[in-house]
């Protein structure tokens, strides 16, 4: 995500160079605004400004860091093992699906269910059904490859698909053929835009190794790590946890742009869309039937594990198959039909998540009008920004709970921290692609920043929002999750620990199941009124 | 860090190899030679298995021909998993998930032997608010596990109150918001968090749930009904090399702790003192007159009665006391 936050601010570059004093004053405000930052939560660390005293300051957070650094390098070592071996693992499937999907066109929508599916789902709810199928390492490994698998299969599509048809017909016009084309046009074209999406998904490959650790019982690890010091009630060990494993992140981000820069250089990233090209080409059965078996690949693909697991020797007491789920749904023997239950549960959760994605949405929006407004702060609030999205929410929920309660105020509080960032960075982008010349016809004739705003920057970057709301609209699930799991103890979130900590398998692959199901219906329904919505105004689909 | 390349294919070759195959045998750690037998702990390193760690570095397993493969356990392993999945051979759990897994879902499973004679779970809470008793709970806040709502719930059955007199809220084992007064309460070990707790300039004031109406055991010893019959010869070496272990871990308390520093406790987050402390607070709980393990048939009946009062059906049945008795022969 963040580099298309980069991208938007490169978009920026020529105004600065218009006036080249403000070259130096720029990076100097931002400097100075971070370190005023940095001074604010040191002040409020030591006076125990925040939630009696829960905040550490950093350099309560450095000293702790420093008197335990000797546990470290073992825990690094496995986070990074396990996250680069799934790394590796999700990237290879991603780029080979990529590569169909680009070759031949109905494989994109034969695929869609299973994408569609990997995206949507919440990562909390897949790890006990992971920690059950597999050992060892491999739950770690898994959900590392799962977090990475979707970006990196985009990015192939767009770099293998969007490319210059002029440069295709060069090749064609002088006898190429298909793997002429390839080879020189289109593996050379979409080489930054997967470099562009393999840095997307590093972050994601720590961060899925991260959830992992915490409940498979390996010996190292810093999620592991991180268990094992919450007993001790002390924020500033937690909170070192968290800002190493932002900096593995941040180092697996940076190794990918370093070696894309030396590998394509500064090359610009194929920025077009991917959805709606291949329609029209398909007759009205064939869609359907394409329809039909991308809904049920999923299913299918979940039958064939449960059936592989049977076969490597994991109980099938612990196993479901889809069959199996419903037939125990409606199943009259337990005490509480499990429809009832998890139904119960849903009616819980779900009107927060609507509540939720609504006000992340907001937060985004507002914070992508700060930074339209004051580039400065904007770039100020950034480092902030992208600490919340890799500091594991479970070393803040003391200081969450402390300030926010155990109630609603709580849930939007972790949905917003959850689902505001790639929200902010897709209207961020929107709102800096405002064409200069529109821009400046509202401010020739005398209109204020603020107006400029709201007669252009917003109506443009409504395909953009429409885009955010989609990628919202799946995490505000996770988040509502995260808080019930966590601070509430209410609906599925909660549900999902329960039914663990019982051994209800059944109930907890129809809880999994659920919230998967759920997570995937809203970011459809989100997608049809983007729909809806583009097509009220005549604009075509951002990303 | 640099990695060569060789090293680099190793690390990676057998992650995949584990990682595609989820086959057991490749993650197991087998140190030694003797018969490999897996056993899963409920919890992360920490002094609660003080016991089997002595009885590993003082080789006891290897003298009754055991090579064993110890499995940590965390927040979220459910230690009969690992039975049901055949990663291990027993597994310490707790006795009311066991037997609502066994009473309502058929698990093939059997205690042969419990850890804990009266489960160390309690009410924690601070001085300067103190809880002492059940009726104290009224309309306060309480953290627990949602693991151990069950339990909570029976000892506010017994105690003629219910969840509506008493606000339950998840608890994620930081004893943060209860230091800064944000819940009043949590459950939690009673070994454990009042070191903490002291550690934080506060006193700690605790009571067990069994003295308050659910007197159950804790860390019982689980295997499964098929483990129980095809191994046996291996459950009483496992069951006698651990007895022993625990038998020279209470000899001194403080002395084991401090030598796991590098092995066993290393990296896992926590002080040694707390260790210690938690070594020493569990003896009386684990000790007992008939031996370590060893399952009196009144303690069984008062297990079976409190479990009852949760809607748990078990009975004497799920409790099988004939390793013990060949233990002792």
């Amino acid at each position: 995500m963040a580099e298309l936050a980069g991208q938007a601010q490169d978009a920026r570059k020529p105004e600065t160079r218009r006036r080249p004093k403000a070259r130096y004053a720029m990076p100097l405000k931002i400097a100075l605004g971070w370190l005023a930052l940095l001074a604010l939560w040191e002040i409020a660390g030591r006076q125990q400004w925040v939630a009696g005293g829960a905040l550490p300051s950093p350099s309560g957070i450095l000293g702790q860091l420093i008197v335990d650094w000797h546990d470290y390098p073992e825990h690094i070592r496995a986070t990074v093992r396990t996250s680069l071996i799934g790394f590796l693992l999700g990237n290879l499937v991603a780029v080979l699906v990529g590569f169909l999907m680009a070759s031949w066109r109905p494989a994109g929508r034969l695929l869609s269910g299973v994408n569609v599916t990997l995206f949507a789902m919440p990562p909390i709810a897949l790890t006990p059904i992971l920690v059950i199928a597999f050992d060892g390492d491999a739950p770690r490994i898994a959900l590392a490859a799962l977090s990475t698998y979707y970006p990196t299969m985009v990015a192939t599509v767009l770099g293998l698909t969007r490319v210059d048809a002029r440069l295709l017909d060069l090749v064609r016009l002088y006898g190429g053929g298909r793997w002429a084309t390839l080879r020189w046009i289109r593996l050379r074209h979409a080489l930054p835009t997967l470099l562009a999406g393999l840095r997307v998904a590093a972050p994601n490959a720590v961060l899925g190794s991260l959830l992992a650790e915490f409940g498979s019982g390996a010996g190292a690890g810093l999620g592991h790590y991180l268990i094992g010091s919450l007993g001790r009630g002390d924020p500033a060990r937690l909170w070192g946890i968290g800002l190493v494993a932002t900096a593995i992140s941040a180092g697996f981000y940076l190794s990918i742009l370093l070696l894309a820069r030396g590998w394509v250089g500064r090359q610009a990233p194929a920025q077009e869309s991917l959805g709606g090209s291949s329609s029209g080409s398909m007759s009205r059965a064939g869609r359907l039937l394409c329809l039909a078996i991308s809904v049920t690949l999923p299913v299918l693909l979940w039958w064939a594990a449960v059936w592989g697991l049977e076969r490597v020797g994991v109980s099938p007491f612990v196993l479901r198959s889809p069959p199996e789920l419903v037939v125990e749904l409606f199943s009259t023997m337990r005490p509480e039909s499990l429809t009832r239950i998890v139904g119960g549960a849903l009616a819980q959760t779900v009107p927060w998540c609507l509540a939720g994605m609504l006000v992340g949405l907001a937060f985004a929006l507002l914070l992508a009008i700060v930074g339209t407004l004051s580039p400065v702060l904007g770039r100020v609030l950034m480092p902030l920004s992208l600490l919340t999205q890799s500091m594991p929410l479970v070393a803040l929920t003391p200081l969450i709970v402390l300030i926010f309660g155990r109630d609603g105020a709580t849930i939007l509080a972790i949905t917003i921290s959850v689902t505001f960032f790639p929200a902010y960075v897709t209207l961020a982008q929107g709102m800096a692609l405002v064409p200069a010349a529109t821009r400046d016809c509202v401010r020739v004739l005398g209109g204020s920043r603020w107006r400029e705003i709201r007669l252009v920057s917003l109506p443009w970057s409504l395909p953009y929002l429409c885009a955010a709301a989609r990628l919202v609209a799946p995490r505000a699930f996770l988040g509502v999750m995260i808080a019930e799991w966590l601070a509430t103890g209410t609906g599925v979130g909660n549900l999902l620990n329960v039914a663990r900590g019982s051994l209800d398998y059944g109930l907890v692959w129809a809880v999994v199941v659920a919230a998967v199901l759920v997570s995937v219906l809203l970011y459809l329904a989100v997608t049809l009124i983007e729909h809806w919505v583009l097509k009220r105004y005549a604009m075509a689909s951002a990303s | 860090m640099t990695l060569s390349r060789r090293r680099f294919l190793q690390m990676t070759g057998s992650g995949v190899m584990a990682g595609a195959l989820g086959w057991p045998a490749l993650s197991m750690a087998q140190n030694g030679q003797g018969t490999p037998f897996a056993m899963q702990a409920s919890w992360v390193n920490d002094a609660e298995f003080s016991g089997y760690f002595v009885a590993q570095r003082n080789g006891y397993y290897a003298d009754e021909g055991l090579a064993l493969d110890y499995r940590p356990g965390g927040p979220d392993v459910i230690p009969e998993g690992a039975l049901l999945s055949n990663r291990a051979a027993v597994a310490l759990t707790t006795v009311e998930s066991t037997l609502k897994a066994v009473t309502q879902q058929g698990a093939p499973l059997v205690i042969i032997g419990t850890q804990y004679q009266k489960s160390p779970v309690g009410i924690v809470s601070l001085a300067s608010n103190p809880i002492e008793k059940p009726e104290d709970l009224a309309g306060k806040v309480l953290a627990v596990p949602p693991v151990n709502r069950l339990a909570v719930e029976a000892m506010l059955a017994a105690n003629g109150m219910s969840t509506d007199d008493v606000r339950i809220v998840p608890y994620a084992y930081d004893p943060t918001p209860l230091l800064k007064g944000e819940i009043d309460a949590s459950l939690d070990f009673v070994t454990n968090v009042p070191y903490t707790i002291q550690l934080h300039g506060e006193e700690a004031v605790s009571f067990l749930l069994y003295d308050h109406g659910f007197p159950v055991f804790n860390d019982t010893l689980v295997v499964t009904r098929q483990t129980l019959e095809s191994r046996r010869a291996d459950l009483l070496a496992w069951l006698r090399a651990s007895r022993r272990g625990w038998e020279e871990n209470f000899q001194d308390p403080t002395r084991y702790p401090p030598l796991f520093a590098d092995s066993f406790f290393a990296g896992n987050g926590r002080a040694i003192d707390n260790e210690i402390f938690f070594n020493q607070a569990q003896q009386p709980l684990i000790e007992s007159p008939n031996g370590i393990f060893s399952m009196a048939d009144t303690d069984i009946a008062r297990c079976v009665e409190a479990l009852g009062r949760i809607g748990i059906e078990a009975s004497a049945e799920h409790f099988d006391t004939s390793l013990l008795a060949e233990l002792e022969a």
